[in-house]
């Protein structure tokens, strides 16, 4: 049950990074390995906000989630914008530089120390035999909310069905009226807020260091290839399900027998993928797409 | 203070530019992790050396010369430790080095150090290896031995018999778990897991614990950032038993992070490694809070200080000072009192038990070993 | 001087690795991500057996083995898996290799790593060893070059630009990319034999994904597929990484510029090279 609830806020954290960042994949195509420094930017934004300027915790998470924001838009117009169209591969090179930049940036503007927004104990709700805090409690609220949301308008509403034309058949699209090269600005940002809210996440439940960002990057294309290229649903689930494989790995006493060394948590969970992409290539849930 | 640094530093190349001699300045390398995991650590021992340097020059120098810091960032890894060494000892000649930080770099520079006879005295490098590392190869940071000997008498005295313990799987956290697991008597081990380093999700590690018979939980991470982290799953977790730490513990981070659950938690260190003395004053008023914790600081300024005493003595021939460094008498530093043994490791550090009390780390006993 | 030389062993001893990695990522446009996987498997593979048996011949030919296997499996997958899936993978694989060596530590000693590795009898001062890597490189990029020249070159040329019509040309995909990784595992274990050697020391942080990143920007900025290139920009590149460090600046800022101004040129490396390293694919 505590294995459970833990793999609800350590899924929820991932696949709030994973969910924004499988549109983008799904619809650019390209690979942004700055993900993790814009999520821990996003994180430090609110933390100084909080911390440092003393600004009420609501003001200080828009505050946050409004520079994730704009600093992925600065990244899609510098790093992204001039490269994909030439070769989708070519934005995972330079966001590789960018992740450098940035990773620069942040020991320079935030220092090394650890940073946690909200500091102190946190009340605990017993729910079953389960321990969760009243924090983890509105985070995964929300997460879940956002996401749901956020699928449904990709899935069910006019909105959404443009965003999918332009996932299908990019020209095509375009050729019915739609601005793919607006779409695509708009992609990139939400899922630049998505992993801004990853980071305060973060910063709120845990504590922001400036190393945290590979693994964080990692994990959301480990959700993302396994959940199947463009399929939002299936990144999420994905997601969650390495959350709770991570988890169940450590936590369980497997077979009665023995217990995984905790060093090979974040491995196996990745390993999971290979296991998945080798028995099914395009992933466990594939889009069904029709061809032209 | 940085624009100053810089300043400084720019002066002193063109200082040595025009030749020294004799008299000249006396050129102190240092290898330390100013990027990458450590950084924060790193950072703190750049402060505490430039701080020792600033004082012994402002009292005029040693023997009228005055110290001059190279500082190289080693990134903790041992190709750039490598590097790092080189350049300080075949292009800068440096007569001494503080560093390095991780014992992978100082493992790859000491046989450079080594070669050319140059003294090498890290501030926190633990790594059994490092004892067997070279002639020229010191450190002032307690060897993992006497800290683990000292975390099990406090156990025998608390008749806490049933241990558990949670490693970060870094060269440091593991050198001192293989060494805790010597002292504690046989079968006294009942929980003993390694963590990727980063890691900062225990929850469910923490609730296995839950399940498993202990008495007292080693926290073993490699920095104070996941020792927070440690902290408050375990106290969320409302988990049972005493949470004792060691270094990385004995951090005011982890009370600022942690805010009251950090109360109770344990800690086995060295007596002060700087808190609440002036030395610490005088660090906050130069540099602010220090990044990770005072003590990095406190170890590199007594390397300083004491490879000084050592030049002032002899002067600054490497056979010279290394003889020196076996031989010399016990020096009273932030730290406490140590001298070194055979290998370069000190000796003569003591242990207290301390404690968080009120986001405060208090001292409880003295844990004087036999 | 010496450390002049030094900066010459560290480059002579990165060139087959990188030249390697070249050959698959700049020439084959193969999504690789894992070349330092490999490396950690020569690495351990080699020393763990020579230390055992105190024979090197017996651990270069171990090392040959597992780095064999490793770059076989690695192949297996790159064919089994579409670009952007082996790419994620070949991470997941180098990461999964790091963690078996930290935590296999009955084997391998885990995080401490493993000190006081053994020298080749001939190899003792720091000119000696720059003059013998200097070789090994010398010989290495020859080869490379030659094979880059040759039929296999142009093989994988044809793979990269158009699969089918490759296939078509009767280009067995399986057999190049086979080699190609092979190779490309040779020369990890060739810079592997060598590197830990020099340092005395075998240690799991210098196989890091950082290093990862220097590798791409290598290739990156010395156009992406060329064996003169390459060497090119791993010389500049490497003199400007260490040059950095007699830059009077405040030790503390100068680390994260450092990170800043590579990560710049690897930007300027792309922009420059956009061309070159993935060419725009012809529609039809």
């Amino acid at each position: 049950m505590q294995l459970l609830a833990n793999a609800l806020i350590a899924g929820s954290l991932a696949a709030l990074i994973a969910g924004g960042l499988a549109l983008v994949y799904g619809v650019l195509g390209v690979f942004n390995m700055a993900l993790g420094q814009l999520a821990l930017t996003g994180g430090y934004i609110a933390w100084w906000l909080h911390q440092v300027a003393h600004l009420s915790l609501f003001v200080s998470v828009i505050g946050g989630l409004i520079s994730g924001a704009l600093m992925t838009w600065l990244t899609f117009e510098v790093f992204v914008r001039p490269f994909y169209k030439h070769h989708r591969f070519l934005p995972l090179v330079t966001t590789i530089a960018w992740s450098m930049i940035l990773d620069g940036l942040i020991l320079l503007v935030f220092e090394e120390r650890p940073r946690s927004i909200l500091s102190g104990g946190k009340s605990m709700i017993p729910i079953g035999s389960a321990l969760i805090s009243k924090e983890q409690c509105i985070m995964i609220i929300l997460t879940i909310a956002s996401l749901l949301l956020f699928a449904w308008v990709f899935h069910c509403t006019p909105f959404g069905r443009k965003l999918r034309a332009v996932v299908q058949h990019e020209s095509a699209a375009r050729s019915l009226g739609i601005n793919s090269a607006v779409l695509h600005r708009v992609i990139f940002i939400v899922s630049g807020v998505f992993a801004a809210a990853g980071g305060i996440f973060i910063g709120i439940d845990q504590n922001l260091s400036p190393t945290l960002a590979f693994s964080l990057t990692i994990k959301a294309y480990a959700a993302i290839i396994a959940g199947g290229k463009g399929n939002i649903w299936g990144a999420i689930i994905c997601a969650y399900a390495i959350a709770l494989l991570e988890q169940l790995l450590v936590g369980i006493h497997w077979f009665g027998a023995f217990y995984v060394p905790a060093g090979y948590q974040q491995t196996v969970a990745l390993l999971f993928i290979i296991g998945i992409l080798l028995l099914k290539p395009s992933g466990l849930f594939r889009s069904v797409s029709r061809t032209a | 203070m940085r624009k100053f640094f810089t300043l400084s530093s720019l002066l002193a190349l063109s200082l040595t530019a025009c030749g020294a001699g004799d008299n000249g300045p006396i050129k102190l390398g240092m290898i330390s992790a100013l990027t990458g995991d450590a950084a924060a650590i790193g950072a703190d021992q750049l402060s505490g050396v430039q701080m020792a340097i600033a004082e012994i020059n402002a009292a005029g120098g040693v023997n009228g010369r005055q110290i001059e810091l190279i500082a190289e960032d080693g990134k903790c890894a041992g190709a750039d430790g490598a590097t790092a060494a080189q350049k300080l000892v075949n292009v800068d000649k440096v007569v001494a080095i503080v560093g390095g930080l991780c014992s992978g770099e100082t493992l790859a520079a000491a046989p450079i150090a080594e070669a050319a006879k140059v003294i090498m005295l890290s501030p926190s490098a633990s790594s059994p290896d490092i004892t067997k590392a070279g002639d020229f190869i010191f450190r002032d940071y307690p060897s993992d031995a006497g800290k683990t000997k000292a975390i099990a008498k406090y156990f025998a005295d608390e008749k806490y018999s049933r241990i558990a313990i949670l490693s970060e799987n870094t060269d440091y956290s593991q050198a001192l778990r293989a060494s805790l697991k010597k002292d504690l008597p046989e079968g006294a081990v009942v929980f003993d897991e390694n963590f990727d380093p980063g890691t900062k999700d225990f929850r469910s590690l923490l609730g296995r614990l839950k399940d498993a018979e202990y008495d007292a939980l080693v926290s073993n991470p490699n920095s104070d950032g996941v020792n927070a982290v440690i902290v408050q799953q375990f106290r969320e977790l409302e988990l049972p038993g005493q949470i004792v730490g060691t270094d990385t513990m004995d951090s005011v981070v982890i009370a600022q992070i942690a805010g009251e659950e950090a109360d109770g938690v344990m800690l086995v260190n060295v007596p002060t490694a700087g808190e609440g003395t002036s030395f610490e004053a005088d660090f906050t008023a130069k540099n602010g809070d220090p990044k990770s914790s005072i003590a990095w600081a406190a170890y590199s300024y007594d390397a300083v200080k004491v490879l000084a005493q050592a030049f002032k003595a002899v002067g600054t021939d490497g056979m010279a000072v290394k003889d020196y460094l076996y031989s010399m008498q016990p020096y009273t530093g932030v730290i406490g009192s140590f001298h070194f043994d055979g290998n370069g490791d000190p000796v003569g550090l003591s242990y207290v038990l301390k404690k968080f009390d009120d986001g405060k780390v208090v001292t409880v006993k003295p844990l004087p070993l036999e | 001087m010496n450390f002049f030389l030094h900066i010459i062993v560290m480059i002579a001893t990165t060139v087959p690795n990188v030249l390697g990695f070249n050959l698959l990522f700049g020439r084959g446009k193969i999504f690789h991500f894992g070349p330092l996987g490999v490396s950690i498997v020569a690495a351990y593979g080699i020393f763990l057996v020579t230390i055992a048996t105190d024979s090197f011949t017996l651990g270069i030919a171990a090392g040959l083995l597992v780095v064999s296997l490793a770059s076989a499996f690695f192949a297996w997958l790159s064919l089994r898996l579409d670009a952007d899936g082996f790419g994620v993978m070949s991470i997941a694989v180098h990461l999964g290799l790091l963690a078996v060596v930290l935590n296999w530590s009955s084997l391998t000693r885990g995080a401490l790593g493993i000190p006081r590795i053994p020298r080749f009898v001939f190899l003792d001062s720091t000119l000696d060893f720059a003059l013998f890597s200097t070789v090994v490189a010398a010989v290495w990029s020859y080869i490379l070059w030659k094979i880059d020249k040759g039929p296999f070159g142009r093989k994988l040329i044809a793979l990269s630009e158009h699969e089918w019509h490759a296939k078509s040309l009767g280009i067995d995909r399986p057999q190049v990319h086979l080699i190609a990784f092979l190779l490309a595992g040779i020369g990890a274990l060739l810079s592997n034999v060598l590197y830990p050697q020099y340092l005395y020391l075998l240690h799991p942080s210098d196989y890091g994904f950082p290093g990862f990143v220097f590798f791409v920007t290598v290739v990156v900025a010395g156009g992406p597929g060329s064996v003169r290139g390459c060497l090119l920009s791993l010389i500049l590149l490497s003199f400007l990484r260490e040059g950095l460090r007699f830059i009077p600046m405040a030790p503390d800022i100068l680390g994260p510029l450092r990170l800043i101004l590579f990560g710049l040129i690897l930007y300027i490396a792309v922009y420059c090279r956009r061309d070159l390293l993935f060419p725009k694919q012809r529609t039809v």
